[in-house]
């Protein structure tokens, strides 16, 4: 049996009206761009010791934009993620998220390695960059750049903020510390500022990444009897070193200090191996938080099941400010996002958030934390010893003149 | 001097006995497989992910399990896939067992999380042991003599059994194996499972040292290759030899030189393979050649 078939409209007419259809978006392009999500470039390592770290991050940001229902100037938006597995893998995937993804700005830069990087291909993509947790101080010192913002509080000023806390316990230090870029920058300001108080360097030690084994160095550590040890590891890293620390019976006999740690460092080391003082950026059972801070915790353990880490709130505030300022900026044009970006300010109790418009850091006070004897909520370890500087009227003197910091945007 | 050398060296012993523990297992498939199995770090992180879920639930003694059930979710691999390799390119096993090991790393990241998993040797194990100038923990004492155990039952299995023997002939002449009327393709499975559950141990026993996550691999395969290529491949006193002097080298070089104990074990590698192309006890294998 032979069916017929017909067709309703006649196949020349449905050619016309198909090529039609596909000549839309150039005949009409702002009708085509308006159904268009717009994209934000998040670069994060996916795997790694760091990825404990940016699992919080991503967590945070991807909130962020949760919280603004998924909207930004009032149109779809949506995250692009993509892996920073080294510096050169980062700056190909920050290329591709610029040039493939068609993204208007990019966070992230999980790693000092890789943001530094990153932050030299942002520059030359002239694509806005904020970084959310790498804290080397270079960032936004001397090789700082008018595309880059960060969050995190550069090595520099947490080593000072942490100094007198590390000389409480005396003046013979022993560095351990990771041999990559921010381990290198904690290495040189606390060399500084120990030679300034008057100490002695007892004993150094730069640790490859990924050291599985850190009983020969602790035994290094042993023999030479510092009165304190000054920490540069990183995620991972300090997990395994903190948990060797205990096993070796070290905990409690020498303390421990390090700048710019996370929770999920300290979470997996566990209650019965943890131990030292430290400097972050929040903590999520600070009574101090601001009511959107409460707000943001109690969302992230609605959605997560857990408590936000210090790294969600990171990945949270520095998304913020992005989304905000580009809000702000009614556009995705990169200058008009930086300069939001440099009047982005929100408050943050009695002082505020906001970045220097010289070097594009973001102001912000530290908190010292130590881990308290009985741990009792597998989640809160610390008690908070000090928010510094003490006095917000501080902060700017502390983060360092246009002179001390070196960054030079031309 | 000696004091420190004597402290750093028994340090030395406890991780290269880790190294040992996942580098046999590795050794065992290849030489009896022919598989470069990319996996073994993934069955390395499962060992120690079942070990903390066991014990977190049944208790330390179930933590036994552990090597048991890795060994048979790698019989499981076997049957469904690994099998399917034996009569291809090598560079194809490379590739699949590279998936297999980020199927493995993205399942145990999806159950707990990317983050850190708190884990403490056993209660039992605390404390230290003091020789003179040495000071070894009691954990680090039970990872050797359990590492030193499971070499000498693994030896007498391979050397001393009738299925052992299987098992040597097999990887010689898996054809005239299989005329002598043998079921090889099953003996595979079982070797396969065998490897992983070696591998599983070495997972067990170093989740109360190292940092249980789901990249605890990377700590460990690149170790166990650099292992397995200075102590000849496949051969089984060649890899505990290996292993336990790469352990030491790298306590050494903590000592004497810390920047370098990352790379110390690719330069002893590379250098050995210069001097030994078929490192230290490596035999000529005429399946391979």
């Amino acid at each position: 049996m032979i069916i017929e078939t017909k067709l309703l409209i006649p196949r020349r007419k449905a050619l016309l009206g198909a090529a039609g259809l596909a000549a839309l978006p150039f005949a009409a392009p702002h009708i085509a761009r308006a159904a268009d999500p717009l994209k934000i470039g998040l670069l994060l390592a996916k795997t790694g010791q760091i990825a404990g770290q940016t699992e919080y991050l991503a967590n945070g940001t991807m909130l962020a934009l949760e919280q603004r229902n998924g909207s930004i100037m009032g149109q779809p938006a949506e995250l692009v993620w993509l892996d920073e597995p080294s510096p050169q893998g980062a700056t190909q995937n920050m290329q591709k998220l610029v040039q493939e993804n068609k993204v208007c700005a990019v966070l992230g830069g999980a790693l000092s390695s890789n943001a530094l990087a990153e932050e030299a291909k942002a520059a030359e993509l002239k694509i806005p960059f904020v970084c959310d947790n790498a804290a080397a101080t270079d960032i936004t010192g001397k090789n700082c750049n008018r595309y880059t913002f960060r969050l995190n509080t550069p090595v520099a000023v947490q080593c000072r903020m942490l100094a007198p806390y590390a000389l409480q316990y005396g003046k013979k230090w022993y560095h351990i510390t990771a041999s990559f870029a921010f381990g290198q920058d904690i290495l040189k300001s606390s060399r500084e500022l120990l030679k300034a108080a008057g100490g002695t360097e007892v004993g150094v030690d730069e640790v490859p990444l990924n050291t599985a084994d850190f009983s020969s160095f602790i035994l290094k550590i042993r023999q030479a009897r510092p009165d304190v040890v000054v920490g540069g590891l990183s995620a991972g890293d300090l997990t395994t070193f903190l948990k060797q620390w205990n096993e070796l019976g070290m905990k409690g006999k020498i303390p421990f200090v390090e700048i710019a740690i996370g929770d999920t460092d300290i979470w997996g080391v566990g209650p019965e191996a943890a131990n030292g003082t430290f400097t972050k950026l929040w903590d999520a059972y600070n009574p101090n938080n601001t009511p959107e801070e409460k707000a943001f915790a109690a969302a992230y353990l609605k959605k997560y099941g857990k408590p936000a880490a210090d790294k969600a709130w990171m990945g949270w505030i520095t998304a913020r400010s992005l989304f905000e300022s580009i809000d702000a900026a009614k556009s995705t044009d990169a200058n008009k996002i930086i300069e939001a970006l440099e009047a982005w300010k929100v408050p943050a109790g009695n002082a505020s958030y906001s970045y220097r418009k010289f070097d594009h850091q973001m102001l912000l006070r530290n908190l010292a934390v130590s881990v308290r004897e009985k741990i009792t909520d597998k989640y809160d370890y610390f008690d908070v010893k000090a928010t510094l500087p003490e006095n917000p009227a501080d902060l700017d003197k502390v983060f360092g003149t246009p002179e001390d910091v070196g960054c030079k945007m031309g | 001097m000696l004091e420190i050398l004597l402290s750093q060296t028994v340090s030395g012993l406890v991780l290269g006995g880790l190294y040992v523990l996942i580098a046999i297992g590795l050794s065992i498939i290849f030489g009896l497989l022919g598989i470069v199995n990319f996996a073994h770090g993934a069955f390395f992180t499962l060992g120690a992910y079942l070990a903390l879920t066991l014990v977190e639930t049944f208790g330390w003694p179930a933590i036994l399990l552990s090597p048991i059930i890795v060994g048979g979710i790698g019989m499981v691999a076997e049957r469904l896939l690994i099998r399917r390799l034996y009569d291809k390119e090598p560079l194809i096993s490379l590739i699949v067992t590279f998936a297999l090991a980020l199927l493995i790393e993205a399942t145990v990241r999806l159950i707990y999380g990317g983050i850190g998993q708190p884990f403490s040797p056993p209660p039992f194990m605390s404390g230290f042991l003091v020789w003179g100038p040495i000071l070894i923990t009691k954990y680090r004492v039970g990872v050797l003599a359990t590492t030193a155990t499971v070499l000498l039952l693994l030896w007498l299995f391979l050397e001393k059994t009738p299925f052992g023997r299987i098992l040597r002939a097999g990887s010689r002449d898996p054809e005239m194996v299989g005329l002598l009327g043998i079921n090889l393709p099953k003996v595979l499975t079982w070797v396969f499972g065998l490897g992983c559950a070696i591998s599983g141990i070495a997972g067990m026993l170093a989740a109360p040292l190292w940092t249980v996550t789901p990249a605890m691999a990377t700590n460990a395969i690149m170790p166990a290759f650099v292992v397995v290529a200075i102590g000849g491949l496949g051969s089984f006193a060649g890899a505990v030899i290996a292993g336990l002097l790469v352990g030491v080298v790298v306590a050494l070089t903590i000592q004497f030189w810390p920047e370098a104990s990352g790379a110390v074990m690719y330069l002893f590698m590379a250098l050995m393979l210069l001097l030994r192309p078929r490192g230290l006890l490596g035999e000529r294998w005429e399946r391979f050649e």
